[in-house]
C-alpha cells in the first residue's frame, strides 16, 4: 500500500523530489496569503476620520437606466445610481478606506447585506473585511441571480439563484481581500460593488457623500476613496488620540 | 511494480476524491504537457487561456483554463473542481461543441493531461475543491414528475433565460455574456442532448452546482432534492429522444 500511496501522490518521482515539491507547495500556499496579516487590539483612545467627498467639475446630468426584461415589474426606466450627486455636488457611494493599517478594531460579527430590490442591488456599494460573510436576499416575485465576479478578472467567485421573493441566503466571501464586482446575468443593469479588505476600516459616504471611520488607531495613514466610475484617489491622514480629523476630498467626474 | 502500482491507482485516487481533496499528483505533469501540446493546445493554446490558433473560429470558445474557472463539476458554485470532473469531461467531451471526447487517449494520459492542465490557474496550488454536491438516489421517471416538475420549472422561473417551452429563448436570454465575455446562450432544453452528459445525474448538477463562469447560477441553496428531481425528468421529456435516452 506504500508503493500505491507514493505513486498516486508522486507519480514516477523520485522520494526527494516528491519532498520538495510537497515543501514547494506550503511554501507556495504560505506566499499566497496577504502580505500584511491584521491585528486585531483592543482600541480604547481611537481618533474619527470624518469627511465629504464632492465630485469636482460640472455635475453629470440625471442618467436613468433603460430596463429591457420583467418591465411589468422592473418599470421601463430605472434611476441611474452611478453618480448619486446632492445639490452641493457631494458624492454617494464611496469606499472610503485606509491603506496599509495592520493592527486595530476587530470586523463586524454581523454578515454584509446585499438586497434584489426592484430589480437593482441595494446597497450599490460597500466594504467588507476578510474572513466575513454576505446575507443575499431578494424582495422581488422575479428570479434574479447574484453573480459576484472578481472586478479585475471577471473570474466567478460563485453565481446564486434567486428564484423568487423572500428567498436569502449567507455565503463566504473570498478568501483573500479583492474588489467585487456583482452582476445579475438576468437583468444585466444590475450592479453592486464590494471592496474586500483585510481590515475594518473603511466606509461608504451617504447621499450627502458623507462618511464617518471610528476607533483608528493613533497615526499617519493613507486615505484612499474609490468609486466605480470617477475611480481612485487618496491622500495622507494624520488620527489623534479620541479627536476627530475632518478632511474633504474630491473626485473628477470620468 | 508497475502492474501493483497500476492496480493501486485508482483506489488511492478514490480515497482522494472521497475526502474531497484534489487528486493534484496523481497524473504526471511532465507526460501529461507532452499529451497537452499533441492534442489540446491547437484550441486551448500553449498557456491555456483558450486562444489557440483555432480558438478564433470557434463558439462556444475553448476553455480558458488560468482562472480555475470550469462549468461541469459535481463541485458547489465557484468552487474548484476534482480531477474526476474534468476526466468526466474528457471521456465524454460536450456535445454540441468542438470538444470531442477524448476516450482514444488511455486513463494514465487523461490522468497526466489533467495534471498539467491544473498548472495553468495558481488556484489549483492554494485552494482545494469544495466538497461535491450529495445526488440522492433518481427516484425514478414518472408521469406524475414530470408533471411536478413542470411546476418547479415555473416556481423557479427557469423560463426567464431558457423560456417558456426550454427553447432557450426566455426574456434575459438574448444579452447574456460569459466571464470571458464573449456571447453566451441559455441551453435549448428541446434539442435532445445536454452538453457534458444526457444521465439524470449530469442534468441533476448543472442546477444544482451551476455553471461557473456563465450565467447559469446554482438552485442547491433554493431547492430541495426532491423538487430537483421532478424538474430532471420535466427537462427528459422536453427533449425528442425520450423516452428512447433512458
Amino acid at each position: 500500500m506504500n508503493n500505491g500511496t507514493s505513486a498516486g501522490r508522486c507519480g514516477q518521482r523520485p522520494w526527494w523530489l516528491c519532498a520538495g515539491l510537497a515543501v514547494a507547495a506550503i511554501a507556495g500556499s504560505l506566499a499566497a496569503r496577504p502580505a500584511s496579516a491584521y491585528e486585531v487590539i483592543s482600541v480604547t483612545n481611537g481618533g474619527t476620520i470624518e469627511g465629504v467627498v464632492t465630485l469636482s467639475g460640472p455635475r453629470p446630468a440625471a442618467a436613468v437606466i433603460t430596463t429591457t426584461k420583467n418591465r411589468d415589474y422592473c418599470g421601463d426606466t430605472i434611476p441611474d445610481p452611478t453618480y448619486s450627486v446632492n445639490a452641493a455636488g457631494d458624492l454617494a457611494n464611496v469606499l472610503v478606506y485606509l491603506k496599509g493599517i495592520t493592527k486595530g478594531k476587530a470586523g463586524p460579527s454581523e454578515p454584509l447585506s446585499l438586497v434584489n430590490e426592484h430589480c437593482m442591488f441595494s446597497p450599490r456599494v460597500q466594504g467588507a473585511m476578510v474572513g466575513g460573510q454576505i446575507k443575499i436576499s431578494s424582495d422581488d416575485p422575479i428570479l434574479h441571480n447574484t453573480h459576484p465576479q472578481n472586478a479585475e478578472t471577471n473570474a466567478t467567485i460563485y453565481n446564486i439563484a434567486l428564484p423568487f421573493k423572500g428567498f436569502s441566503v449567507t455565503k463566504p466571501l473570498p478568501a483573500n481581500p479583492e474588489l467585487i464586482k456583482v452582476k445579475c446575468d438576468a437583468h444585466e443593469w444590475m450592479h453592486a460593488w464590494i471592496m474586500e479588505l483585510d481590515h475594518p476600516y473603511y466606509a461608504t459616504t451617504d447621499a450627502a457623500g458623507h462618511f464617518t471611520i471610528k476607533d483608528v488607531p493613533p497615526g499617519s495613514y493613507t486615505l484612499a476613496v474609490w468609486h466605480e466610475a470617477a475611480g481612485e484617489k487618496s491622500e495622507p491622514v494624520v488620527v489623534t488620540a479620541a479627536k476627530t480629523t475632518t478632511t474633504k476630498i474630491t473626485l473628477a467626474a470620468k | 511494480m508497475s502492474v501493483r502500482v497500476a492496480q493501486l491507482v485508482p483506489i488511492v485516487t478514490g480515497l482522494l476524491l472521497a475526502v474531497g481533496t484534489a487528486a493534484a499528483d496523481t497524473g504526471d505533469v511532465r507526460n501529461g504537457k507532452l499529451v497537452y501540446e499533441r492534442w489540446c493546445i491547437g484550441c486551448h493554446g500553449v498557456a491555456g487561456n483558450g486562444q489557440g490558433v483555432s480558438a478564433q473560429y470557434m463558439s462556444p470558445k475553448p476553455r480558458d483554463y488560468t482562472e480555475g474557472t470550469f462549468k461541469w463539476r459535481t463541485t458547489p458554485s465557484g468552487s474548484l473542481p476534482l480531477d474526476s470532473d474534468l476526466e468526466h469531461t474528457l471521456l465524454n467531451g460536450l456535445y454540441g461543441t468542438y470538444m470531442p471526447s477524448w476516450r482514444a487517449l488511455d486513463d494514465r494520459q487523461r490522468g497526466d493531461v489533467i495534471a498539467y492542465i491544473k498548472t495553468f490557474a495558481p488556484r489549483f496550488a492554494t485552494e482545494k475543491p469544495q466538497q461535491p454536491i450529495t445526488i440522492p438516489p433518481d427516484p425514478g421517471y414518472s408521469d406524475a414528475s414530470v408533471a411536478r416538475g413542470a411546476a418547479v420549472y415555473q416556481k423557479y422561473n427557469c423560463s426567464q433565460c431558457h423560456g417558456a417551452s426550454g427553447k432557450g429563448d426566455g426574456p434575459s436570454a438574448h444579452d447574456l455574456k460569459d466571464d470571458w465575455g464573449n456571447d453566451i446562450v441559455p441551453y435549448d432544453l428541446t434539442k435532445g442532448h445536454v452538453k457534458c452528459g444526457d444521465t439524470p445525474t449530469d442534468i441533476y448538477r448543472v442546477f444544482m452546482t451551476g455553471l461557473s463562469g456563465t450565467p447559469m447560477p446554482t438552485f442547491a441553496d433554493s431547492m430541495n432534492p426532491p423538487d430537483a428531481w421532478d424538474l430532471v425528468h420535466f427537462i427528459e421529456s422536453l427533449s425528442p429522444n425520450y423516452p428512447k435516452s433512458r
